[in-house]
């Protein structure tokens, strides 16, 4: 009997590996003989640890499995009546409405299996690739309408275009997986459950720009992508392309390409202006295409399957799928990968249950920490690059954190500030001083001093940050503010409770 | 020899093992035409005068040199 | 009078050819391509705010005030990092930017102190300029804020303070130490808030950290956080004048800004076209010995240097001068005494010395100190190109591909080039070192040398021989170059020669225990790298074979077609400031000006008809020959201007000798030297701040020294040369040193267009500078060699006689150090010895342990001229067998140790090998006890109207 119990650290999180091992215990007690699979997450993050069995009828699903369940699981032989069962898990909603491109393979195979890769389809992208010819793949990769996923929206064809015809005697590929927006897993998930569609979309990106040498850089705090990234390389070299893990030192502006960059270097992450751009001048003054990990892992599936398929996904500007993470105060919080056009209010009520206390959703941030706060009145956005632009939100690396009606606006707009004072790196003005600045006029704000006044004053703070910042930590910092400011007037007027007599 | 002719016999020794080597130029020559532009005549009269001792110590080229020395002071 | 003021534009220049139009509020403006916004806002006069950026460093974008919007793109972009575009339309005032900029002022200000009024930076300060600008007239924020207005001063460095509570994290301080210097030395400590300019660990302050004190952070602050000490005492200076610095041979240029006749501050000048706005800690900081309690104003005389000096007139020592001497030469003849000029003083002043010994003394005794540091260089490159000469400008090393640095350490000795150099490699030029010692430049922050090769001392010739049978025998010659350019016959004749096998990199590099693969390496990247280009100092000519080596290197040069063009060369760093100055002017005892021979009847006889003397058609002695003549009794007056041969000619103990025997040494410096120890007439001379004249750097550079402040002692060096020559009865009359440069161009072909006019309208020229080129000549040699065609002589390898053996059985090597200067006249009476107290022997591990010296041990040095004690330290910067030592102090007497042999034709001092023992010892030797109790008792002064006499 095959089973697979996820290796995903979100599943190890709420006791994967103990469930894991028990039923490896039990099952030896029973006599029963099963192959164990560490498979990569399916992102139903509600279930997990979800159990899977293969049968003949295919793979049904159990969840959340405790340790303590396996024993009767085990002894019922993991039949399809006992309570935990989920039944097939492509029947369970959360997974049929989606459009799985990016996550065809995650949670399906065992990650570290280059046959299982292949059997699922992967490797073909690069075959059509190198089939097509570099300047093609470029063409094919713009005519998908992808856009850089890590949350600028760039398209990503003109970036490689821009490589491709910058003239160098080394180019390099690097990988955006400093995954630091609060709300955010989609980077780790797809490295800890298929890393070859990673190396995939890295290889692809190096033939079609003339790279020979790509770096993953990757958060410190995603020790299992980085030991499975690691691993995946040695299972899979592949001719004249050399791929190499960076660590990041726990710096949320790391994030930001350029820091990326000077942090691979070796020197402090502190960010660089542009132009340069990274495309002309980038890692160590050579050409660079860097992509955020979904931007990368969309590549293959592009490449194998045509640009159109793709592009006939999404709605406007905004083509193919989107892996949303749903998070938060969330009953149903996960990977949702679909195209774009949904509407928040149907990922959040609809896919997403409503909140998981119970209680009616106020406010949700889309984007991660610096993203806008849409109240429920704004559910009505539809998900895309465009749409969220225009009521002055973003949808960022496509985190949605939900909060319900006890969330104090004026604390999440301190908070952004307080976030932003905390990750700056120091070098521009506006957020250097600003963020803290900042900070001190909403507790002003917050012990009744010259509320009005100080109102302003944030106003007047936010734009000088939004326009006058050097990168998007201190220019995306005011989104937060702003729009809590803007929705939420109620919560920055508040009388002084009474001090207790 | 006195120390004062000891490196002056030196020194023109010196320019010798440099002009020895060239194949431009006739070695004795060009060490008479050193010694001449670059030093003081005391200087000059006196290697001439250690030559009329018998010049103990000038390399051959040199002791051909200082002989043209003497020649055309 | 006025503050010189040199315009910020913001960001370095773009070196584009190609064009760009564009409009920037409404004013068409074309500007090479790569060009900022910023700068060509500045170009038609527009100041766009800014703090962070400053145009000695890469644009940085990081304050935000200097936003501009442009026509058809989306957002607020930086104008500093942003390039120009054709038809490009930029605002650089509109609401929404004023919005923006006051919106960043106010926060600024929020976190600075507002002591305005009593700030160092009062009148000069570019936070108060753009606070200012921008018309920022409300901090909403308050200042009860979070801030840094309470951080302590970290005053550790001699010569400016660094108070953190008024920066503005610009990093201006921290690009300028990495772009401009090099150094690497300062970082931004923590982030966000907590940003802080920071020198290196955080236990480490700007005295311990590795700062070298070149002052580009001072430069560079916007604010008072880098404040020079003197400022701070001081004030704001209200007027300026640019000078040259009387350091090395880079010859950095500076406005001396003054309150009165009080120096304020030395201001590195941007437009210095040797230094480019950059300095060094000498140049910058180390000025304070011009009023240096020590300093001697007034003349003073004395029977017998056993007496103590006695303050005269000035007329009254000029009578002694000029009557002693007419005596000697009455007594002992014509020939019987004689002068050295000066290195660090003018053209104009070293002209009116040799003009004196030849006019006045009527013979040729003038020597130079060159003649113990780059002699070998004029003579060498003289054989070979017919200059002697540097072949280059120092903006040429920006256009090298391959460095090749020979006997030289240019971060410590030559500091301002060697950070131009610096960058280049920083750029990606490669770069070959050939020295004894480990130098910082083989391995230093963000530059390592491809080879290093670090030969036994006394071996040039050989490596380089050695470089050259490579590149003749693996066909790297460049032929059409060679064809073209250089003597057929003398090229193979030399080529037959170092094909020879035992100029094979394999029996070279035994007998200099240099890896032959690395020779060979070498040699294929100089020949096929690209723009070669050689760098050299007194490492190469301070050796019995100096000469020698100078022609292997010109050889090189000329074999691979390294010559005659922006990136190449042969390029001696010439010590002293005026080195190449003092050369030119016709110090040398053979030569007149421009480097023509005395014997040459038609040209002496037009200086003859001028001077109204007939002159002797003979050469005249060299400073060693001086000495040896001296011992013998036919030389018995010497003139010293601006010299120390006591400390600074090798065999001290010879020295001490030869002056001995002399019945009349004037010594004209500013302080009681080691020389004047031995001298009956002390004449006391200007600063360089104190004068009108030229100084000529290493590149042929005549750049101007213009006086600041009255003469202390109430004579320039030029007029009390000029005041002897009357008083013996040779009457030259000048009434400003321009005339004696008006003289000198009549005179001298390859002077014949320089003037104090020319000067005013371009700065600085290099000569030749005449009706050929009017401006000067950057590069030498273009299209064909001053001699016709270049000659390749032979360089046969010659062991110096300087051997080791049983009882001496290391060789000793000598140097320089950055903070001190030569034999450390001016920088010991600086603040300089903070870094630099004392001269310490470097020895390897392994020669340490065999004798049982630790670190810091007294150790006694000997070697068959002398034997001296000092300190050593313990390291592998210098191999197994070499020992090394730097000359600055004169109570370590490194000179004791070193010897009277010479190189073969100039008689430049084998400086850099003697063989020597090191042995423990328990303090300084018996000799150095005697000598500084000689020095005591030489250098007292008898008070005035009285017979006590008081120690100095």
């Amino acid at each position: 009997m095959k089973i697979f119990v996820p290796r995903d650290a979100a599943a190890r999180a709420v006791g994967a590996d103990k469930v894991a091992a028990a039923i490896a215990e039990e099952a030896e007690k029973a006599g029963l003989d099963v192959t164990i699979v560490r498979n990569g997450s399916r992102g139903l993050l509600w279930l997990e640890p979800m159990v899977e069995v293969e049968t003949p009828a295919g793979r049904i699903a159990f969840g959340p499995v405790k340790r303590a369940d396996v024993a009767g699981l085990v002894a019922a032989k993991f039949a399809a009546d006992h309570p935990l069962c989920a039944g097939r898990p492509e029947d369970i909603p959360f997974l049929k409405r989606q459009t799985r491109i990016t996550f065809a393979r995650c949670g399906v195979i065992d990650p570290l299996s280059l046959d299982d890769y292949r059997r699922h389809g992967g490797g073909r992208g690069l075959e059509r690739a190198q089939s097509l010819g570099a300047a093609a793949t470029v063409e094919e990769v713009t005519r998908s309408g992808l856009r850089g996923r890590g949350g600028a929206g760039f398209p990503t064809g003109i970036k490689w275009k821009t490589v491709a015809d910058t003239r160098a005697d080394r180019k390099y590929i690097v990988c955006n997986a400093d995954e630091g927006d609060s709300g955010t897993f989609a980077d780790r998930m797809i490295m800890e459950g298929d890393p070859f569609l990673l190396i995939e979309g890295m290889a692809i990106a190096g033939f079609a720009v003339g790279a020979s040498k790509g770096y993953i850089y990757i958060r410190s705090e995603y020790p299992d992508a980085i030991r499975t990234m690691e691993r995946a390389i040695l299972l899979w070299p592949i001719d004249g392309f050399d791929l190499e893990v960076r660590v990041g030192a726990g710096a949320y502006v790391c994030g930001e390409e350029t820091s990326l960059l000077e942090s691979i270097e070796g020197r402090r992450g502190q960010v660089r202006a542009k132009p340069p751009l990274p495309a002309h001048k980038g890692l160590f003054g050579k050409p660079t295409v860097i992509n955020n990990v979904l931007s990368l892992t969309s590549v293959p599936a592009i490449l194998a399957d045509g640009a159109k398929h793709y592009a006939d996904l999404g709605m406007g500007r905004s083509r193919g799928t989107m892996p949303i993470q749903l998070a938060g105060n969330i009953k149903h919080g996960g990977l949702f990968e679909a195209p774009f056009g949904l509407t928040l209010g149907e990922l959040v009520e609809e896919i997403g249950g409503g909140t998981a206390s119970g209680r009616p959703v106020r406010a949700v941030q889309v984007g991660g920490p610096l993203g806008a706060y849409f109240p429920k009145a704004l559910f009505d956005t539809p998900f895309d690059y465009e749409a969220f632009a225009a009521r002055d939100g973003l949808i960022g690396h496509a985190g949605v954190v939900v909060f319900d009606d006890t969330v104090d606006m004026l604390h999440q707009a301190r908070f952004a500030l307080e976030f932003c004072a905390i990750e700056s790196c120091g070098k521009c003005t506006p957020c250097r001083i600003g963020s803290t600045r900042g900070v001190e006029t909403i507790d002003k704000i917050r012990r009744g001093e010259k509320v009005e006044a100080n109102l302003a004053l944030i106003e007047d703070l936010c734009n000088t940050m939004k326009f006058g910042s050097l990168c998007a930590l201190g220019g995306f910092t005011p989104y937060p503010v702003s729009s809590a400011l803007k929705h939420f007037p109620e919560d920055f007027r508040r009388p002084l409770p009474k001090a207790a007599e | 020899m006195s120390s004062y002719d000891g490196k002056l016999v030196m020194m023109a020794n010196q320019i010798g093992r440099f002009y020895g080597p060239q194949k431009q130029v006739d070695p004795a020559t060009a060490i008479a035409t050193h010694i001449r532009k670059f030093w003081d005549p005391r200087m000059r009269a006196a290697i001439v005068a250690h030559l009329d001792q018998g010049g103990v110590g000038l390399d051959p080229p040199v002791h051909k040199a200082v002989e043209r020395l003497k020649a055309a002071p | 009078m006025s503050l010189v003021h040199e315009t910020d534009y913001g960001t370095p220049v773009s070196k584009s050819t190609e064009r760009v139009t564009l409009t920037i509020d409404g004013q068409q403006v074309t500007v090479p391509a790569g060009t900022s916004i910023m700068r060509a806002a500045m170009d038609t006069g527009i100041q766009v705010p800014k703090l962070c950026a400053t145009d000695s460093v890469d644009a940085f974008g990081s304050c935000r005030l200097c936003l501009v919007e442009i026509q058809g793109r989306a957002g607020t972009p930086a104008s500093c990092t942003t390039p120009v575009a054709p038809g490009m339309v930029v605002s650089t005032q509109t609401d929404r930017l004023k919005k923006i900029r006051k919106g960043v002022m106010e926060l600024y200000i929020s976190d600075h102190p507002l002591d305005c009024l009593t700030c160092a930076a009062n009148g000069d300060c570019e936070l108060q300029d753009m606070a200012g600008a921008v018309g920022l007239r409300d901090v909403r924020y308050g200042y009860n804020g979070e801030n840094h207005t309470r951080q302590e001063k970290d005053e550790s460095n001699p010569y400016f303070t660094y108070d953190p509570s008024k920066c503005i994290v610009c990093s201006r301080c921290v690009r300028a130490c990495e772009e401009v210097q090099g150094t690497f030395a300062l970082t931004i400590q923590g982030r966000g808030f907590e940003s802080k300019v920071s020198p290196g660990a955080s236990f480490d302050d700007f005295l311990s950290s590795e700062c070298v004190s070149c002052g580009a952070c001072v430069q560079a602050c916007p604010t008072a956080t880098l404040s020079e000490k003197s400022l701070i005492e001081i004030g704001q200076p209200e007027h300026s004048v640019v000078t040259t610095c009387a350091y090395c041979g880079v010859g950095c240029s500076f406005k001396a800004e003054m309150r009165g006749e009080e120096l304020v501050r030395m201001v590195p000048y941007k437009d210095g076209k040797a230094n480019r706005g950059h300095s060094c800690v000498k140049g910058r900081f180390a000025w304070g010995y011009a009023h240096h309690k020590e300093r001697i104003l007034k003349p003073m005389m004395r029977e017998s240097i056993d007496q103590p000096w006695r303050e005269v007139s000035w007329d009254e020592a000029i009578d002694r001068v000029a009557s002693e001497f007419k005596r000697l030469q009455q007594k002992h003849g014509r020939l019987a005494i004689g002068g050295i000029t000066s290195s660090r003083c003018t053209n104009e002043e070293v002209y009116v010395v040799q003009k004196l010994i030849r006019g006045g003394f009527g013979n040729n005794n003038v020597d130079t100190c060159a003649r113990v540091c780059h002699s070998p260089t004029g003579f060498g490159l003289s054989q070979a190109f017919g200059t002697s000469a540097g072949t280059q400008d120092f903006d040429s090393v920006e256009e090298s591909d391959v460095i090749v640095v020979i006997g030289a350490n240019p971060p410590d000795a030559h500091p301002v080039f060697a950070s131009r150099m610096k960058k280049r490699l920083r750029q990606g030029a490669r770069l070959i070192v050939i020295d004894p010692r480990r130098t910082s430049l083989v391995k230093s922050a963000h530059i390592e040398a491809d080879y290093h090769l670090p030969l036994r001392p006394g071996t040039n010739a050989a490596i380089l021989n050695a470089l050259a049978h490579t590149i003749v025998t693996e066909g790297l010659v460049n032929e059409a170059f060679v064809r073209e350019h250089c003597d057929r016959d003398a090229f193979e004749a030399w080529a037959e020669f170092v094909a020879q096998p035992q100029n094979s990199p394999e029996t070279v590099g035994l007998l200099a225990g240099v890896d032959p693969a690395a020779i060979r390496g070498a040699a294929r990247l100089y020949a096929t790298g690209g723009n070669g280009a050689i760098y050299y100092g007194l490492g190469v000519t301070e050796h019995s074979q100096g000469t020698t080596t100078v022609m292997a290197i010109a050889n090189l040069a000329m074999v691979t077609g390294n010559i005659g063009r922006k990136g190449v060369g042969v390029n001696p760093l010439r010590g002293q400031n005026n080195v190449q100055g003092s050369c030119d002017m016709g110090s040398f005892p053979h030569e007149l000006t421009g480097y023509r021979h005395i014997s040459d009847d038609a040209m002496r006889e037009t200086f003859e008809v001028l001077w109204g003397r007939k002159l002797d058609n003979e050469p005249g002695l060299r400073i060693p020959n001086m000495f040896d003549e001296a011992i013998e009794g036919r030389y018995k007056g010497l003139y010293v201007q601006g010299e120390d041969i006591l400390q600074s000619d090798p065999n001290t103990a010879h020295v001490v000798k030869a002056l001995s025997s002399m019945e009349c040494v004037v010594v004209q410096d500013l302080f009681l030297n080691e020389t004047a120890n031995y001298a009956h007439v002390f004449l006391p001379g200007a600063t360089f701040l104190e004068k009108d004249g030229t100084f000529t750097n290493a590149e042929r550079r005549i750049n101007r020294v213009r006086k600041v402040m009255t003469p202390k002692t109430g004579m320039g060096d030029w007029e009390i040369t000029i005041a002897i020559a009357k008083a013996m009865g040779f009457d030259m009359h000048y009434d400003h040193p321009s005339q004696i440069m008006d003289e000198i161009a009549r005179m001298t072909p390859t002077f014949a267009g320089v003037s104090y006019d020319l000067l005013e309208r371009e700065g600085s020229v290099q000569w030749p500078c005449n009706a050929k080129a009017p401006l000067g000549t950057p590069v030498m040699h273009i299209g064909g060699f001053v001699r016709g065609k270049g000659n390749f002589l032979i360089t046969e390898y010659v062991p110096t006689d300087e051997k080791t053996g049983p009882r001496f059985p290391l060789l000793l090597t000598t140097g320089r150090i950055l903070s001190q200067y030569n034999v450390g006249a001016q920088t010991r009476r600086t603040a300089n010895v903070a870094w630099h107290k004392e001269d310490v022997l470097e020895i390897h591990p392994h020669d340490a342990e065999q004798r049982g010296v630790r670190e810091g041990d007294w150790v006694r040095l000997q070697s068959r001229a002398g034997e001296t004690a000092l300190r050593a330290t313990i390291t592998d910067r210098v191999a197994p067998g070499v020992v090394y030592t730097t000359f600055h102090h004169p109570d370590t007497q490194a000179n004791v140790i070193t010897t009277d042999f010479s190189d073969w034709a100039t008689n430049c001092p084998e400086y850099k090998v003697t063989a020597v023992q090191v042995s423990p010892s328990n303090g300084p030797s018996e000799w150095q006890r005697e000598y500084n109790a000689q020095a005591e008792h030489s250098r007292r002064i008898a008070a005035p109207n009285s017979a006590k006499i008081a120690a100095e």
